[in-house]
Protein backbone atom coordinates (compact mmCIF):
# COMPACT_ATOMS: atom_id res chain seq x y z
CA UNK A 1 0.00 0.00 0.00
CA UNK A 2 2.13 2.83 -1.31
CA UNK A 3 0.74 6.32 -0.98
CA UNK A 4 1.31 8.39 -4.09
CA UNK A 5 0.72 12.01 -4.93
CA UNK A 6 -0.68 13.56 -8.08
CA UNK A 7 2.00 15.58 -9.82
CA UNK A 8 -0.46 18.34 -10.64
CA UNK A 9 -2.96 18.70 -7.78
CA UNK A 10 -0.70 17.08 -5.13
CA UNK A 11 -3.58 15.00 -3.78
CA UNK A 12 -2.49 11.80 -2.01
CA UNK A 13 -3.87 8.50 -3.26
CA UNK A 14 -2.98 4.89 -3.76
CA UNK A 15 -3.97 4.70 -7.41
CA UNK A 16 -1.54 4.93 -10.29
CA UNK A 17 -3.44 7.81 -11.84
CA UNK A 18 -5.13 10.80 -10.28
CA UNK A 19 -8.87 10.47 -10.86
CA UNK A 20 -9.35 14.24 -10.98
CA UNK A 21 -6.46 15.29 -13.20
CA UNK A 22 -6.01 11.94 -14.99
CA UNK A 23 -2.26 12.23 -14.64
CA UNK A 24 0.17 9.60 -13.33
CA UNK A 25 0.89 9.88 -9.62
CA UNK A 26 4.34 9.94 -8.05
CA UNK A 27 5.79 8.12 -5.06
CA UNK A 28 8.33 10.90 -4.62
CA UNK A 29 6.56 13.43 -2.40
CA UNK A 30 7.13 15.09 0.92
CA UNK A 31 5.26 17.16 3.46
CA UNK A 32 1.65 16.52 4.42
CA UNK A 33 -1.28 18.90 4.33
CA UNK A 34 -4.73 17.81 5.47
CA UNK A 35 -7.49 20.11 4.31
CA UNK A 36 -10.69 19.62 6.27
CA UNK A 37 -12.64 22.76 5.39
CA UNK A 38 -11.30 24.30 2.16
CA UNK A 39 -13.89 27.11 2.24
CA UNK A 40 -12.59 28.57 5.49
CA UNK A 41 -8.93 27.65 5.25
CA UNK A 42 -6.39 30.32 4.31
CA UNK A 43 -3.86 27.61 3.48
CA UNK A 44 -6.27 25.99 1.00
CA UNK A 45 -6.91 29.38 -0.62
CA UNK A 46 -3.21 30.10 -0.90
CA UNK A 47 -2.63 26.79 -2.66
CA UNK A 48 -5.92 26.97 -4.65
CA UNK A 49 -7.26 23.78 -3.11
CA UNK A 50 -11.02 23.42 -3.33
CA UNK A 51 -11.54 19.80 -2.26
CA UNK A 52 -10.98 18.46 1.24
CA UNK A 53 -8.47 15.66 1.60
CA UNK A 54 -4.82 14.90 2.07
CA UNK A 55 -2.20 16.62 -0.02
CA UNK A 56 1.57 16.58 -0.38
CA UNK A 57 3.50 19.82 -0.13
CA UNK A 58 6.13 18.87 -2.67
CA UNK A 59 5.83 16.33 -5.47
CA UNK A 60 8.44 15.41 -8.01
CA UNK B 1 -17.65 33.90 13.11
CA UNK B 2 -18.93 33.09 9.65
CA UNK B 3 -18.18 36.45 8.10
CA UNK B 4 -16.43 35.97 4.76
CA UNK B 5 -13.14 37.45 5.91
CA UNK B 6 -12.08 34.56 8.10
CA UNK B 7 -9.61 35.32 10.85
CA UNK B 8 -7.87 32.01 11.03
CA UNK B 9 -5.51 31.17 13.85
CA UNK B 10 -2.57 28.87 13.43
CA UNK B 11 -1.29 26.84 16.35
CA UNK B 12 1.73 24.63 16.67
CA UNK B 13 1.24 21.30 18.37
CA UNK B 14 4.23 19.40 19.66
CA UNK B 15 4.37 15.73 18.74
CA UNK B 16 6.76 12.88 19.10
CA UNK B 17 9.43 13.20 16.42
CA UNK B 18 8.58 10.87 13.55
CA UNK B 19 4.90 10.66 14.46
CA UNK B 20 3.87 14.00 12.93
CA UNK B 21 1.91 12.49 10.05
CA UNK B 22 0.16 9.91 12.21
CA UNK B 23 -0.86 12.56 14.74
CA UNK B 24 -2.14 14.83 11.96
CA UNK B 25 -4.21 12.03 10.45
CA UNK B 26 -5.67 11.10 13.82
CA UNK B 27 -6.56 14.70 14.63
CA UNK B 28 -8.15 15.09 11.19
CA UNK B 29 -10.28 12.00 11.79
CA UNK B 30 -11.32 13.10 15.28
CA UNK B 31 -12.10 16.63 14.21
CA UNK B 32 -14.54 15.51 11.53
CA UNK B 33 -16.64 13.69 14.12
CA UNK B 34 -16.44 16.18 16.95
CA UNK B 35 -17.08 19.42 15.09
CA UNK B 36 -14.12 21.47 16.31
CA UNK B 37 -13.35 24.19 13.82
CA UNK B 38 -10.09 22.91 12.42
CA UNK B 39 -9.73 23.92 8.79
CA UNK B 40 -6.46 22.32 7.91
CA UNK B 41 -3.42 20.59 9.36
CA UNK B 42 0.03 21.25 7.99
CA UNK B 43 2.94 18.85 8.46
CA UNK B 44 6.08 20.32 6.91
CA UNK B 45 8.99 17.92 6.55
CA UNK B 46 11.41 20.56 7.70
CA UNK B 47 9.70 21.04 11.06
CA UNK B 48 10.46 17.94 13.07
CA UNK B 49 8.32 17.28 16.11
CA UNK B 50 5.64 19.85 15.34
CA UNK B 51 2.46 20.08 13.31
CA UNK B 52 0.60 23.27 12.47
CA UNK B 53 -3.17 23.39 12.94
CA UNK B 54 -5.27 26.08 11.29
CA UNK B 55 -8.48 26.83 13.12
CA UNK B 56 -11.10 29.55 13.06
CA UNK B 57 -11.56 29.42 16.83
CA UNK B 58 -9.32 28.95 19.81
CA UNK B 59 -8.20 25.37 20.24
CA UNK B 60 -8.72 23.80 23.62
CA UNK B 61 -6.07 21.15 24.14
CA UNK B 62 -8.28 19.53 26.76
CA UNK B 63 -10.86 18.66 24.12
CA UNK B 64 -11.24 14.87 23.86
CA UNK B 65 -10.83 15.06 20.09
CA UNK B 66 -7.28 16.30 20.63
CA UNK B 67 -6.43 13.55 23.08
CA UNK B 68 -4.30 11.70 20.59
CA UNK B 69 -1.35 9.48 21.44
CA UNK B 70 2.10 10.95 20.73
CA UNK B 71 1.01 14.54 21.31
CA UNK B 72 3.43 16.37 23.58
CA UNK B 73 1.39 19.51 24.22
CA UNK B 74 0.92 22.71 22.30
CA UNK B 75 2.96 25.85 21.84
CA UNK B 76 1.62 28.98 23.51
CA UNK B 77 0.54 31.76 21.20
CA UNK B 78 -0.37 31.86 17.56
CA UNK B 79 1.55 31.91 14.34
CA UNK B 80 0.77 34.42 11.61
CA UNK B 81 -0.10 33.21 8.14
CA UNK B 82 2.92 35.02 6.69
CA UNK B 83 5.22 32.89 8.80
CA UNK B 84 3.93 29.57 7.49
CA UNK B 85 3.93 30.63 3.83
CA UNK B 86 7.47 29.37 3.43
CA UNK B 87 6.32 25.89 4.40
CA UNK B 88 3.61 25.85 1.76
CA UNK B 89 5.95 26.32 -1.17
CA UNK B 90 9.10 24.47 -0.14
CA UNK B 91 12.06 25.35 -2.27
CA UNK B 92 14.02 22.39 -3.57
CA UNK B 93 16.65 21.30 -1.06
CA UNK B 94 19.26 21.63 -3.75
CA UNK B 95 18.94 25.43 -3.76
CA UNK B 96 20.36 25.65 -0.25
CA UNK B 97 23.32 23.33 -0.87
CA UNK B 98 26.69 24.75 -1.72
CA UNK B 99 29.83 23.14 -3.01
CA UNK B 100 31.75 21.89 0.01
CA UNK B 101 28.68 21.41 2.20
CA UNK B 102 28.64 18.40 4.46
CA UNK B 103 25.53 16.27 3.95
CA UNK B 104 24.17 12.98 5.20
CA UNK B 105 22.64 10.45 2.87
CA UNK B 106 19.18 9.51 4.03
CA UNK B 107 18.35 6.74 1.57
CA UNK B 108 19.98 4.41 -0.90
CA UNK B 109 22.93 2.06 -0.40
CA UNK B 110 24.97 4.69 1.43
CA UNK B 111 22.22 5.58 3.91
CA UNK B 112 23.65 7.13 7.06
CA UNK B 113 27.00 7.99 5.50
CA UNK B 114 28.32 11.52 5.54
CA UNK B 115 29.62 13.08 2.40
CA UNK B 116 30.98 16.29 0.99
CA UNK B 117 29.31 17.98 -1.97
CA UNK B 118 31.61 18.11 -4.98
CA UNK B 119 29.29 19.29 -7.74
CA UNK B 120 25.67 20.37 -8.04
CA UNK B 121 23.48 19.76 -11.08
CA UNK B 122 20.55 22.08 -10.52
CA UNK B 123 18.64 21.28 -13.67
CA UNK B 124 18.46 17.56 -12.84
CA UNK B 125 18.29 18.11 -9.06
CA UNK B 126 21.32 15.91 -8.56
CA UNK B 127 24.45 16.32 -6.49
CA UNK B 128 27.80 14.63 -6.79
CA UNK B 129 29.18 13.64 -3.39
CA UNK B 130 32.36 12.23 -1.98
CA UNK B 131 31.95 9.98 1.02
CA UNK B 132 33.98 11.27 3.95
CA UNK B 133 34.70 7.96 5.59
CA UNK B 134 35.71 6.16 2.43
CA UNK B 135 39.44 5.47 2.16
CA UNK B 136 39.46 6.35 -1.52
CA UNK B 137 37.27 9.30 -2.56
CA UNK B 138 34.69 7.95 -4.97
CA UNK B 139 32.21 10.36 -6.52
CA UNK B 140 28.62 9.30 -5.92
CA UNK B 141 25.72 10.92 -7.76
CA UNK B 142 22.43 11.09 -5.87
CA UNK B 143 19.09 12.89 -6.20
CA UNK B 144 18.61 16.04 -4.20
CA UNK B 145 15.98 14.54 -1.92
CA UNK B 146 18.23 11.72 -0.78
CA UNK B 147 20.42 13.97 1.32
CA UNK B 148 20.11 16.05 4.43
CA UNK B 149 22.31 19.05 5.09
CA UNK B 150 24.51 18.82 8.16
CA UNK B 151 26.81 21.75 7.59
CA UNK B 152 26.01 24.39 5.01
CA UNK B 153 29.35 26.08 4.55
CA UNK B 154 32.71 24.59 3.83
CA UNK B 155 35.24 25.02 6.63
Amino acid sequence: MVVKACTKCHRLMEEERCFICDLPSSINWSGLLIIIDPENSDIAKELHITLPGEYALRVR
Amino acid sequence: MEDGESENLIYAIRTLVGQEKNVAKMIARNVKNSGIEVNSILVPDTLRGYILVESSSKIDMQNPALKVPNIRGSVEGQISFEEIKSFLKPEPIIASIKKGSIVELISGPFKGERAKVVRIDESREEVVLELIEAAVPIPVTVKGDQIRIIQKEAD
